[in-house]
């Protein structure tokens, strides 16, 4: 290909013409190439960022706090976000080099119905009813059946209503009831309206539905923030709020933290 | 005694075809590559299996760093109208008039400091010290040195770097990063302050072990000046 033949012009009188017999090496070309393809592939960013939309109450203190004790205490899960991290700072754990989220919860409100505080404030420790859990993904088994672990399934337990209508959209929508999934015009509308299914499904107020709490301590980290309100995604969680922690609260998770420090 | 006779062959390797391929690669690479943005700090976004893409224009990114530091990017669209270098010029001119109005010390910007700041992909310094960074690009290798000062690595001890914040509830006395957030939605672009309102466009990008102190102070100044929605930049995660 990269060689050019002439063929002798004519039959010569004198002598042929020498044959010409071109070749350009194209190796240098390759190498160069190569080159600068790798600094481009380098260079880029192919993946986009994702991102997660949260929407926060305004700072203005006329929150109605009839709204906020609306959520029975029967429906309100509170989950609280802690790390371990080097002692007095903000920095990862000098000894993993690593920083150690944990997530606690609990029902209903701080120490049950009895409360937290006893007379004169005493802290009543019985009454503690926080719990330790954590982030773990589903385990599948060998028959392809996933369980759910860890604040997952706290979670999908008090949800289990509404998990169970959109589960059962979900198997509608493999299923082709939400249009034919050969095209790609016909997927976009079914999940379109598989959408529209599941978010009345999570709206629906006949179906018992926890309200979820997150609250976070100062030292826990971003990351088990986003796995949080993740969790909430993955499990149609349709009523939560980030909140800041009550003195009932601290207290609870330092008497937890306390009495387990050996675990 | 037959001798087997070996051809000689020319080793003689034909590139053409390799060279054919190495450009139309080449040319895919050249014409989707969007280059990375140099930031102040390397964060790693914690992953999430949210689906949502980040915008391409018209968004503002907050980059908070582990230790609390705040930065600034605005993207605008492309259009002349808006384009990126005329509106970051208007935002500094937006953002020195809500400085000056609660500050006794106030600012201004020459001309050529805001050509300079039209420039700029990232930023945060504090207002005071503004004046002083622009200037820095007529000294001698003065992009590098605005980098360094940026990303906190100049030595110099009087440089302070990132945009000045604390907890703040009250609006009428904004914290630095409170008067960027403002000014940026008040430019003519008003796809950016649409954006904004919906939340859309404030993305907050941090590291995962950022402790939650210093995401929560950057969320609650956004909360006091009335931007209650805003996105978080994450990393993608494969749905379990």
């Amino acid at each position: 290909m990269a060689e050019v033949q002439e063929k002798s012009g004519g039959d010569g009188k004198k002598g042929a013409q020498k044959k010409m017999h071109i070749r350009v090496d194209f190796t240098p070309m390759v190498d160069m190439n190569m080159l600068l393809i790798t600094f481009f592939m380098l260079c880029t960013t192919m993946i986009k960022s994702q991102t997660l939309t949260i929407a926060l109450p305004s700072n203005e203190k006329v929150q109605n706090e009839e709204n906020m004790s609306q959520a029975s205490a029967d429906d309100a899960v509170t989950i609280i976000l802690d790390a371990k991290r080097k002692p007095g700072s903000f920095d990862v754990d000098s000894v993993n080099g690593k920083v150690v989220n944990e997530v606690y919860y609990y029902f209903g409100k701080p120490g049950g119905d009895a409360g937290m505080f006893g007379a004169g404030g005493a802290i009543l420790s019985e009454n503690n009813n926080i719990q330790k859990s954590e982030f773990l993904t589903d385990e599948v088994n060998a028959a392809g059946i996933h369980t759910a672990r860890g604040i997952r399934q706290i979670i999908q337990d008090r949800n289990k209503e509404v998990l169970k209508e959109v589960n059962a959209l979900k198997e509608k929508y493999k299923n082709g009831g939400f249009g034919d999934l050969e095209t790609k015009d016909g997927r976009e509308k079914a999940q379109q309206a598989f959408n529209e299914a599941a978010a009345a499904v999570r709206k629906n107020e006949n179906l018992k539905k926890p309200v979820i709490i997150i609250k976070s301590t100062p030292q826990a980290s971003f990351g088990s923030l986003v796995e949080v309100l993740d969790e909430m995604q993955i499990n149609s969680i349709s009523k939560y709020q980030i909140d800041n922690m009550t003195r009932a609260d601290s207290v609870m998770l330092i008497d937890y933290q306390n009495r387990h420090h050996n675990d | 005694m037959g001798r087997v006779k070996i051809a000689k062959k020319s080793t003689f390797i034909d590139m053409t075809a390799m060279s054919d391929v190495t450009v139309l690669l080449l040319t895919f690479f050249m014409l989707t590559s969007t280059f990375l943005q140099k930031e102040p700090t390397t964060v790693v976004t914690p992953a999430s299996v949210s689906e949502e893409k980040v915008q391409e224009t018209n968004f503002v990114q907050v980059l908070v760093s582990p230790e609390g530091k705040v930065w600034l990017t605005m993207n605008n669209d492309t259009s002349a109208a808006y384009g990126n270098e005329n509106m970051r010029k208007a935002l500094l001119e937006k953002a020195a008039s809500i400085y000056n109005e609660t500050h006794a010390n106030k600012v201004n910007f020459t001309e050529a400091q805001k050509e300079t700041f039209a420039k700029l992909g990232s930023f945060g310094v504090p207002m005071a010290q503004m004046g002083d960074f622009l200037n820095m690009a007529n000294e001698p290798e003065g992009l590098t040195k605005m980098d360094n000062w940026l990303s906190g690595e100049d030595g110099n001890p009087n440089h302070v770097t990132g945009i000045p914040i604390s907890w703040n509830s009250n609006e009428d006395r904004p914290t630095e990063f409170q008067i960027w957030m403002k000014a940026m939605r008040q430019t003519d672009n008003s796809a950016l302050a649409d954006k904004i309102k919906d939340g859309t466009g404030v993305a907050i990008k941090a590291d995962q072990n950022t402790a939650f102190d210093i995401v929560h102070m950057v969320m609650d100044n956004l909360q006091t000046i009335h931007m209650n929605k805003f996105t978080l930049l994450t990393a993608l995660k494969a749905q379990e």
